[in-house]
C-alpha cells in the first residue's frame, strides 16, 4: 500500500509506521509490530538523510540521549547526500513529547541503521549498532521483542560486513543467555541463528554442533529464521558425514525459503545437490536448470555429470576449473570426498556391462592413476564387493573379475521396503497438512445475522405466536 | 615475573635433555613441574593479559606442549596425546596474531590426523579438515595424512600399507603400524567376500605378510579353543589345518597350500518371511491412519 507514494511523503510512512508500533505496543500485539518492520523494509529503499534527520527530530524528544547519539550519524550522511527535494525541509517539527516510549527509540535506532547499512558506511553502522544493543540491554520489555530481533541481526550483519564476526561472539552469547532467560523466544531463536552462522563462517563446526545440541529450541515464530537455521544444520550434518540428515535439512529449507531469497536458495541447492551426491543418488536434471540459479549452479551441475559417468579423469577437470568456485562456497572438502563416489559408480557401470573383464581394463577404464594400478584395482574392487556396491567374485589367479548373475528383483524384500519408504512419507506428509489447516479467516461471521434480520425474524416469530394464540381462542 | 621465567627456561632444557636421551620418566615428572609452572604465567590462554614476557611466555608454553605431544607418541599413550594436543590446540588457532608459526606445527597436525583416522573417528577428521587454510594443505605431513584417508574410504589398501615406507616423520611410525593393523583385518574381510580361494603366497602377498608362519598364525588368531591350539601347531608339520573361528573369519581352510574362504554355502534364498518386521510396519500404518492430528 505504501509503495507506490512520491518521495515526499516517505516522511508520512515513517510517522505511519510509527504510529502502528505505538499501537502494537498499547495493545500488546506482535502481529502490529511485524506488519510495522514490513513497511520500513518496503520503503527502507526510498529513506534519504534529510527525511531521516526530521523523522528523528520529530519523534525523540529534543535532548534525548538516544537523539544526540543518533544525529551524528545521520547528519553526516546528509551533508553528502544532499538531495533536491526541498520541501522537506518544511517538516522540520521538534516534538512536543517529554518521554518517549522505548519501543520508539529502538525503532529510531533500527532505522538509522538500516540507513546506514543501506549507504554502505558499515564502520559508522557497527558504532550504531553496539549503541543499541547497550541501550536494548538496560530494557526488558516483550513487546521489544520484534525490533530486538532485527537489530540482534543487523548488529552481526555489520559486523560481518567489517570482517570482525570474533569480537561480537561473546555478546551474542551474553545475549542469547539473557532472551532464554526473559522467554523471548523470538530473539532466542534469531540469536541462536546468528551464533551458529559465527562460527560457520570461521569453519568451527565442532564448537558450533555443541551449541546447537545443548540449546533448547521451542517453536519457531519466524520463518525466516527456521530456514536459515535448517540450513545451517544441514551444513553441520554434512562435514560430520551423516548425509541422510543433512539431505533433509537441506531440502527443507530450499522449499521453505521465500522465493524472493535467491541468494540463499541458491547456496541451499549447491549443498544439497553435494550432499545428494555423496548419497549416491544422482540428482536430476531440472534441479539446476530452475530460474535464476542456472549459472550459479553450473559448475554443480558439470560435476553431477562427471559422477553420473564415473569418469575420474572428468572428475579431476571439473574440481580443477572450477576450484575457486568451491573454496569460496566451502565445499571443496567434500568434492574431494566425492572421489570415492565417481570410482564406485564407475566400478558399478563397468559390473554390468561386463560378465568378466580382467583387472588390467578395470584399472585403465577407471584411469586410476598410480604406482600399482592393478593392485589398486584388486582391492578397491574388494572393498567394493564387501560393501555392497557391486555383485561379483574376483579371481586372483587369472587377474580378472566376474560379475554374479542378477536375480530377480521381484522375490525379494526390496518391494516390500520401496512401498514402506513411500507409504511412511505420504503419512508424514497428511499429518502436517491437517495439523497446518486453518479455518477461513470471517468464516463464522457469515453465521451471525445482522441487525435487521434478526428483527424480521423476531417479528415472525410474534406474528406466529398471535396466530396461535388466536388459534386457540377461536377453538374455544 | 622475570625469574619465574628463566626458572621454566631452565627446567625446560633439562626437559629437552632428557627426551633426547630417551629417558622417558624423568621426561615425565619434569614435564608436570613445568606445567605447574605454566599456571602461573598469565599472558597464556585462557588469560591472555598482555604482559612484557607475553610472546615469550607463549612460544615457551607451546614449545613445551608440542614436547609433551611427541612424548606421548613415544610412550604410546593415546589419551595423554589426545589431551596435551587439546591444550595445544588454541596456541596454533588463537595466538596467530601475537607468535609466529610454529615448525612444528603441520607434523603435530598431521599426527592428529593420522590419531583420529586410526581411531576411526572419521567425523572428527573432516571437521578438523576444514579448520585448516587452503595452503596448509600443501604440506607434506598433512598430505600424507589426507591421502591416506582418501586411500583408506577408496579401497586401496595396498597404497595404505605401501605408506608406511614413506613416512614424513619418525614420530608417525607408531600410528603406521596401528593402521597397518586395522587395514589388515579391512583386507581380510574384503577378500574372503571377494575371492573363492587363494594360493598361499598370493595371500601373504595381499595381506603383506612376510612368512607363511604369519599367516598361519593370523588364519588361526580368534581360536577359542586351547586344545585347537595345540591341534593346529601339531598339524603344522602335515600342512593340513582347519581353524575354528567362530567371529570374524570362519572357515578359512588351508588345503595343499591353498586358502580357502567360505566355503561356497550357497545360502538357499530366504524362503522364511520376516513376519516381525511385517508385523510392526502394518501396525505402523494402522496406528497413523487411525491418528487424530
Amino acid at each position: 500500500m505504501f509503495a507506490f507514494l512520491p518521495l515526499r511523503c516517505v516522511y508520512t510512512n515513517l510517522k505511519n509506521v510509527a504510529a502502528l508500533v505505538e499501537k502494537g505496543v498499547v495493545s500488546k500485539e506482535m502481529r502490529l509490530m511485524v506488519r510495522a518492520m514490513r513497511h520500513v523494509m518496503s520503503i527502507r529503499r526510498k529513506l534519504k538523510g534529510p527525511t531521516v534527520v526530521s523523522f528523528l527530530k520529530s519523534t525523540l524528544p529534543s535532548g534525548s540521549d538516544a537523539l544526540s547519539r543518533l544525529l551524528p550519524y545521520v547528519s553526516k550522511e546528509e551533508e553528502i547526500g544532499m538531495d533536491i527535494d526541498t520541501p522537506s525541509s518544511a517538516l522540520h517539527v521538534s516534538s512536543h513529547k517529554q518521554s518517549i516510549l522505548p519501543e520508539l527509540e529502538i525503532f529510531t535506532y533500527l532505522l538509522v541503521l538500516i540507513f546506514l547499512l543501506d549507504k554502505k558506511s558499515y564502520d559508522k553502522a557497527k558504532a550504531c549498532s553496539s549503541g543499541a544493543i547497550k541501550r536494548l540491554q538496560q530494557l526488558n520489555r516483550r513487546t521489544l521483542d520484534v525490533l530486538a530481533a532485527r537489530i540482534y541481526f543487523y548488529y552481526s550483519y555489520s559486523y560481518e560486513l567489517t570482517n570482525s564476526l570474533a569480537e561480537i561472539r561473546g555478546t551474542l552469547l551474553l545475549l542469547h543467555r539473557t532472551a532464554t532467560l526473559h522467554h523471548d523466544e523470538l530473539g532466542q531463536e534469531t540469536l541462536l541463528n546468528l551464533l551458529l552462522r559465527n562460527y560457520l563462517h570461521y569453519n568451527l563446526y565442532d564448537q558450533a554442533e555443541k551449541l546447537r545440541s545443548k540449546t533448547q529450541r521451542a517453536e519457531s515464530h519466524s520463518h525466516q529464521q527456521l530456514c536459515r537455521y535448517l540450513y545451517y544444520l544441514g551444513r553441520i550434518r554434512t562435514i560430520q558425514l551423516e548425509y541422510t540428515d543433512a539431505k533433509d535439512s537441506l531440502m527443507q529449507a530450499a522449499r521453505k525459503a521465500p522465493l524472493s531469497a535467491s541468494g540463499f536458495r541458491i547456496q541451499c541447492n549447491k549443498w544439497a545437490a553435494i550432499v545428494r551426491l555423496l548419497l549416491g543418488e544422482i540428482p536430476e536434471r531440472t534441479t539446476f536448470m530452475q530460474p535464476g540459479m542456472r549459472k550459479a549452479l553450473r559448475p554443480y551441475f558439470e560435476l553431477t555429470n562427471a559422477v553420473r559417468i564415473g569418469d575420474l579423469e572428468l572428475f579431476r577437470q571439473v574440481a580443477e576449473k572450477f576450484s575457486s568456485t568451491f573454496y569460496t562456497d566451502k565445499t571443496h572438502n567434500l568434492i574431494v570426498r566425492l572421489r570415492h563416489n565417481v570410482i564406485r559408480t564407475g566400478l558399478r557401470n563397468i559390473s554390468i556391462s561386463y560378465s568378466r573383464i580382467s583387472l588390467t581394463d578395470v584399472a585403465a577404464k577407471l584411469h586410476l592413476v598410480s604406482a600399482t594400478p592393478v593392485d589398486d584395482a584388486e582391492s578397491i574392487v574388494t572393498k567394493a564387493i564387501r560393501d555392497g556396491g557391486i555383485d561379483a567374485i574376483v579371481d586372483h589367479a587369472n587377474g580378472w573379475m566376474q560379475s554374479k548373475e542378477t536375480g530377480d528383483i521381484y522375490s525379494t524384500q526390496e518391494p516390500q521396503l520401496a512401498f514402506h519408504s513411500r507409504i511412511a512419507f505420504c503419512l508424514n506428509t497428511h499429518n502436517e497438512a491437517v495439523k497446518a489447516l486453518r479455518f477461513p479467516p470471517n468464516a463464522h461471521k457469515k453465521e451471525l445475522e445482522s441487525a435487521e434480520k434478526r428483527r424480521e425474524r423476531q417479528q415472525q416469530e410474534q406474528e406466529l405466536a398471535k396466530h396461535i394464540a388466536e388459534e386457540d381462542d377461536d377453538e374455544f | 615475573m622475570e625469574a619465574k621465567f628463566a626458572d621454566a627456561e631452565k627446567l625446560f632444557d633439562r626437559l629437552k635433555s632428557a627426551f633426547v636421551a630417551q629417558d622417558y620418566e624423568t621426561s615425565i615428572t619434569l614435564l608436570s613441574q613445568l606445567k605447574v609452572k605454566l599456571t602461573e604465567f598469565s599472558g597464556l590462554p585462557p588469560l591472555y593479559r598482555q604482559t612484557p614476557t607475553q610472546v615469550q611466555e607463549l612460544v615457551l608454553a607451546r614449545s613445551i606442549l608440542e614436547y609433551a605431544v611427541i612424548l606421548s607418541v613415544k610412550t604410546e599413550d593415546q589419551e595423554s596425546f589426545e589431551r596435551h594436543f587439546l591444550q595445544l590446540k588454541p596456541y596454533y588457532t588463537d595466538t596467530r596474531q601475537l607468535i609466529s608459526r610454529s615448525s612444528e606445527e603441520y607434523p603435530i597436525l598431521g599426527l592428529n590426523l593420522l590419531r583420529l583416522l586410526v581411531q576411526n573417528r572419521i567425523a572428527e577428521f573432516h571437521t578438523e579438515l576444514e579448520l585448516l587454510p587452503p595452503e596448509a594443505l600443501d604440506d607434506v605431513c598433512l598430505k600424507h595424512a589426507i591421502e591416506l584417508e582418501q586411500s583408506f574410504m577408496e579401497g586401496a589398501y595396498n597404497r595404505v600399507l605401501n605408506a608406511r615406507q614413506a613416512f614424513p616423520h619418525e614420530t608417525y611410525l607408531y600410528f603406521m603400524d596401528l593402521l597397518a593393523k586395522t587395514v589388515r583385518d579391512e583386507i581380510a574381510g574384503c577378500s574372503e567376500k571377494a575371492f573363492d580361494f587363494l594360493t598361499v603366497a598370493d595371500a601373504k602377498k595381499i595381506l603383506m605378510f612376510s612368512s607363511d608362519q604369519e599367516l598361519l598364525k593370523y588364519a588361526a588368531e580368534s581360536a577359542l579353543v586351547p586344545d585347537t591350539k595345540e591341534l593346529l601347531i601339531q598339524c603344522q608339520r602335515s600342512r593340513i589345518l582347519r581353524c575354528f573361528l567362530p567371529d570374524e573369519h570362519p572357515d578359512w581352510e588351508i588345503q595343499k597350500g591353498i586358502l580357502y574362504f567360505q566355503k561356497v554355502k550357497e545360502l538357499a534364498p530366504c524362503k522364511e518371511i520376516p513376519s516381525l518386521q511385517m508385523i510392526n510396519q502394518t501396525l505402523g500404518y494402522a496406528r497413523e491412519l487411525e491418528r487424530i492430528v
